[in-house]
């Protein structure tokens, strides 16, 4: 029975051979989907839902969790144990139920956007300007997806494709670059307001920078280099700003940053626990009893 | 056995010991020990936060960050449903801002849950819990615009966040808005402290749940944290004093050099 149900469950997530099957099992997928979630939503209570996503949640956690600490041993040069084999289809399960979520994200925009433009709110020039972009750009990446070119590609693009790179690498790209080249001036302007001294911490904090900008430049290398690299035990090459600043970020940065990360670590564990084994109660899995 | 796709024989035994002490204190606290919390100024400034929103008549801003669903991001939501049921009770409204579709339904479904807690189901507007863009930057440029067309008096920036975090804040910090802010994420707190008024920052970040609802669950798994890390300092000098003494007294083919070779495994 275990042999026949491997065979039909291999027959049934076989690839698709035409255009046709795959139409079909998309379609098939995406109805078998919804049935299941809107059975799941109308024959379970909010009880039921509760249970079933503890059970899902501690299911998938014990899972992942077994696969990484059970004792493994080397087959065909990887570590492997009797789970090792389930983790990439458990992969593409979690990536499928994300891409669902991709359809609430685009419904939520929809949704948000198109109250704007319909009541005609404040800025709903900009809702409409979203619907537009949404829809050129959708069909655009959809073209540049399936029109195939020659390679090495034509001097001349196919209008699609052509339109595709100018939205695209002409228009997005250079946007997200230029959003990017702000944090130059927010970097200056934060900066200014932390470095003020009105405080000891403040004012040792202003001296630790000092220190370390200068170390990273020429100028700092300059106006220490009359110190000797050699000399007594090699303290006074220590005071050369290159050395002092590398001082800093070795020996005061790196151990407090490791210190935030080590207390992180426990406290993303203790998390993974409270949520694995539905501890977290206020939030996710129902009210403290 | 070095790779880190399996765990070795020393991961296996301090995850074990480890886990067995956080749920131990849950369980201890579960059954009514008392247990104490040290104030964190961070977390103490939210109900100033969401007090200013209130009595300037202005709405909330609130970010989970960039990442999808993790234990980051889940920690961010527990603490968003606990500035819902605090604003609820004043009727604020709160404006959340997602980056990851998939982080959507779960903020909508929190949010929604701590409407109900709080008595005010009817405060809740679907369009307020919001997907803003995948993209980074035009995440931050959406998410500032919320705030600026809602004039938002406070913004919560709880998650993970990269180089989109100083456009957020410093934007928000030119709006006027009260801002606290909290990330495990060492890279970005230097930028949080610069730009915001209160900042939750590296364990702290994970105290949150327990700090704010007070329940004996949380508290005693915050408390079940800081025993574990206490051993764990403990181990680390412990270890570090061991391998610094065997490797300079332990000649080679010795038990004691077999030893080190051992802790330098399982390290």
């Amino acid at each position: 029975m275990w042999r026949s149900l491997q065979i039909g469950l291999s027959q049934l997530f076989s690839p698709a051979h035409s255009t046709g099957e795959l139409v079909a099992y998309v379609v098939g997928a995406l109805l078998a989907s919804v049935l299941v979630l809107a059975l799941l939503h109308k024959g379970l209570g909010w009880r039921g839902k509760r249970r079933l996503t503890m059970a899902v949640t501690f299911t998938a956690g014990l899972f992942f969790a077994l696969e990484y600490f059970y004792p493994v041993r080397m087959v065909a040069g990887r570590q492997r144990n009797f789970l090792t084999d389930y983790i990439q289809p458990a992969n593409e399960v979690l990536a499928i139920i994300m891409a669902f979520t991709v359809g609430l994200g685009i419904y939520s925009l929809i949704q948000v956007h198109g109250r704007n433009v319909l009541r005609q709110r404040r800025g709903w020039c900009n809702s409409l300007a979203f619907f537009l972009s949404m829809v050129v750009m959708f069909g655009f990446t959809l073209a540049d997806n399936y029109i195939k070119v020659s390679d090495p590609p034509p001097a001349v693009l196919p209008y699609p494709k052509a339109s595709f790179e100018i939205l695209f690498n002409g228009l997005f790209m250079p946007l997200q670059s230029a959003t990017f080249s702000l944090l130059a001036f927010y970097i200056a302007s934060a900066a200014y307001r932390a470095f003020r001294v009105r405080t000891l911490e403040a004012g040792l904090m202003m001296a630790a920078a000092f220190v370390v900008m200068l170390g990273q430049v020429p100028i700092g290398a300059w106006l220490t280099h009359s110190l000797p690299v050699t000399g007594y035990h090699g303290i006074p090459a220590f005071f050369r700003l290159e050395n002092l600043g590398e001082w800093v970020m070795t020996w005061l940065n790196t151990p407090a940053q490791r210190g935030i990360t080590f207390g992180v670590a426990i406290g993303a564990l203790a998390m993974s626990l409270r949520i694995w084994l539905s501890l977290e109660r206020g939030t996710f899995f129902s009210e403290q009893s | 056995m070095n790779s880190l796709e399996h765990a070795n024989w020393f991961m296996r035994a301090l995850f074990f010991t480890l886990s067995a002490v956080i749920v131990a204190s849950v369980l201890s606290a579960q059954r009514g020990r008392a247990m104490y919390i040290r104030r964190i100024p961070g977390l103490s400034a939210i109900e100033e936060a969401v007090g200013r929103a209130t009595e300037m008549g202005k709405p909330i801003f609130f970010s989970p960050g960039l990442a999808g669903i993790g234990i980051t991001t889940l920690q961010a939501l527990s603490i968003l449903a606990h500035i819902v049921r605090l604003a609820a009770t004043h009727a604020t409204r709160i404006i959340v801002g997602t980056a990851d579709a998939t982080v959507l339904p779960v903020a909508e479904e929190a949010v929604r849950e701590a409407y109900d807690s709080a008595g005010r189901p009817e405060l809740f507007r679907p369009e307020d819990v919001r997907f803003v863009s995948d993209s980074q930057f035009a995440y931050a440029l959406g998410s500032v615009g919320l705030m600026s067309r809602d004039q938002t008096a406070t913004n919560f920036f709880f998650g993970q966040f990269f180089a989109e975090a100083l456009i957020l804040t410093e934007n928000g910090r030119s709006l006027g808005a009260l801002q606290v802010a909290g990330t495990p994420d060492p890279v970005q707190i230097p930028f949080f402290i610069a730009t915001c008024d209160y900042v939750v920052i590296g364990d702290e970040y994970y105290a949150a749940s327990a700090y704010l609802t007070r329940e004996p669950t949380q508290t005693g798994s915050l408390v079940g944290q800081d025993v574990v890390k206490a051993g764990l300092i403990a181990l680390l000098i412990f270890g570090l004093g061991l391998v610094t003494y065997l490797a300079g007294h332990a000649p080679n083919g010795t038990v004691l050099s077999h030893l080190l070779t051992l802790l330098k495994a399982g390290s």
